[in-house]
């Protein structure tokens, strides 16, 4: 699973739905799937993350309860914000990945003891390295960003965790420092980072960084309601 | 044109292969960081910087009984001093350096592994971001680190 399939739930699950006993936060993930989000679209939704995610939509579909929802070569298209190659000429619709290996496990966040760190030199932002964006980064207004649910949304798109977050670090590599000071934002965990990021510069250049590096809009659902 | 997030992680992965060659797999991947302010260094370093489709630098840093272990486990007795430790992390460098070179040849160049102890002589200029991979074994802290120029994201 990439984090990009779509799911919904199926007519099995309809029939069984009064017999079916589950945690809560598992009802939560299960409703979610309405045939048009993509996966990591409904875990954001849903708050549950990605890693989370991946093992409970295995275990609905081994039940029967939701099964992948086959999209028209326009609606993918609209999804990833790609050209559409019809206008084009080309004769051969995108390859859609619709399996791949499971995500690395994920270790459970442990302190650590840190050695002191080196003293920073002054950084000079990043030079603007733009190939033009896909669609517009965030216009309308939104709470703060869930700095947890920006990581995984990147990381799922990936579908291997481990590359995933290199991923991100490609994305945060491009997030200029100061907006990242003036927020008082010393790192980012790629676990379960719990930190909200309120400044809307911050919020836009990460929005921005995505679109570039992962070329994709981030989802509504990784901003905390207003 | 910069590395596949595939090629980055490579980096990672010959570091690991060569810690769990001597340790019997028994390296603990943490997670990782990402860093804004600051590198991380524990007693030892072995330093290495990149030019080419990759700019910027990776080192491990670990802790002197982290060291120790390793050398340990690799000859099982002799005498352990400040300079099996460089020993140690120079061997390590060393692999990531032939490992990594003869995947990308010419087109991303490695500097000469340069060990240090604590902080290095030279100051290394702080990245706009870093990415800390801790690794943990026996109770013993390793840090992989990678810095890559903003550049590498065009």
């Amino acid at each position: 699973m990439t984090g990009t399939e779509i799911y919904k739930r199926t007519a099995a699950y309809e029939q069984e739905a009064r017999t079916i006993r589950l945690h809560a936060p598992q009802w939560k993930l299960l409703l979610a799937y309405d045939g048009q989000r993509s996966l990591a679209e409904v875990a954001l939704s849903a708050d549950v993350s990605f890693a989370e995610a991946l093992p409970l939509t295995e275990k609905f579909l081994g039940s029967g309860w939701i099964e992948e929802q086959p999209i028209t070569l326009d609606q993918y298209l609209k999804r990833t914000g790609a050209p559409d190659i019809s206008a084009i000429g080309a004769s051969i619709p995108p390859a859609v990945v619709l399996h791949e290996p499971k995500p690395d496990a994920v270790v459970p966040p442990v302190p650590t003891s840190t050695p002191p760190p080196l003293a920073p030199k002054p950084v000079a932002a990043p030079a603007s390295i733009t190939p033009p964006p896909i669609s517009a980064p965030v216009t309308k207004s939104h709470g703060p960003m869930r700095l947890n649910a920006v990581v995984d949304y990147i990381t799922s798109l990936v579908g291997n965790t481990a590359l995933g977050q290199i991923l991100v670090y490609r994305v945060f590599l491009r997030i200029p420092p100061e907006l990242l000071q003036a927020e008082e934002i010393a790192s980012v965990h790629l676990v379960n980072d719990t930190s909200l990021i309120r400044s809307e510069a911050l919020q836009k250049a990460i929005a921005q960084a995505v679109n570039e590096v992962a070329r994709r809009p981030l989802p509504d659902g990784v901003y905390a309601a207003a | 044109m910069p590395l596949h997030e595939r090629d980055i992680h490579y980096f990672i992965e010959v570091t690991l292969a060569y810690l769990n060659k001597i340790t019997g797999n028994e390296i603990v991947v943490r997670d990782p960081t990402i860093e804004f302010q600051s590198l991380v260094f524990s007693a030892y370093t072995g330093l290495i910087h990149l030019k080419g489709d990759a700019e910027g630098f990776v080192y491990l840093t670990a802790s002197q009984q982290f060291l120790h272990q390793l050398h340990a486990a690799r000859h099982n007795r002799g005498r352990f001093s400040e300079e099996s430790s460089r020993d140690v992390m120079s061997d390590i460098a060393g692999t990531i350096v032939h490992n990594v070179s003869k995947r990308f040849g010419t087109g991303l160049t490695l500097s000469e592994p340069r060990i240090f102890s604590t902080v290095p002589d030279d100051p290394i200029e702080m990245p706009p971001a870093v990415f800390v991979q801790p690794l943990l074994w026996r109770k013993e802290h390793a840090y992989f680190v990678m810095g890559l120029s903003s550049a590498e994201t065009a």
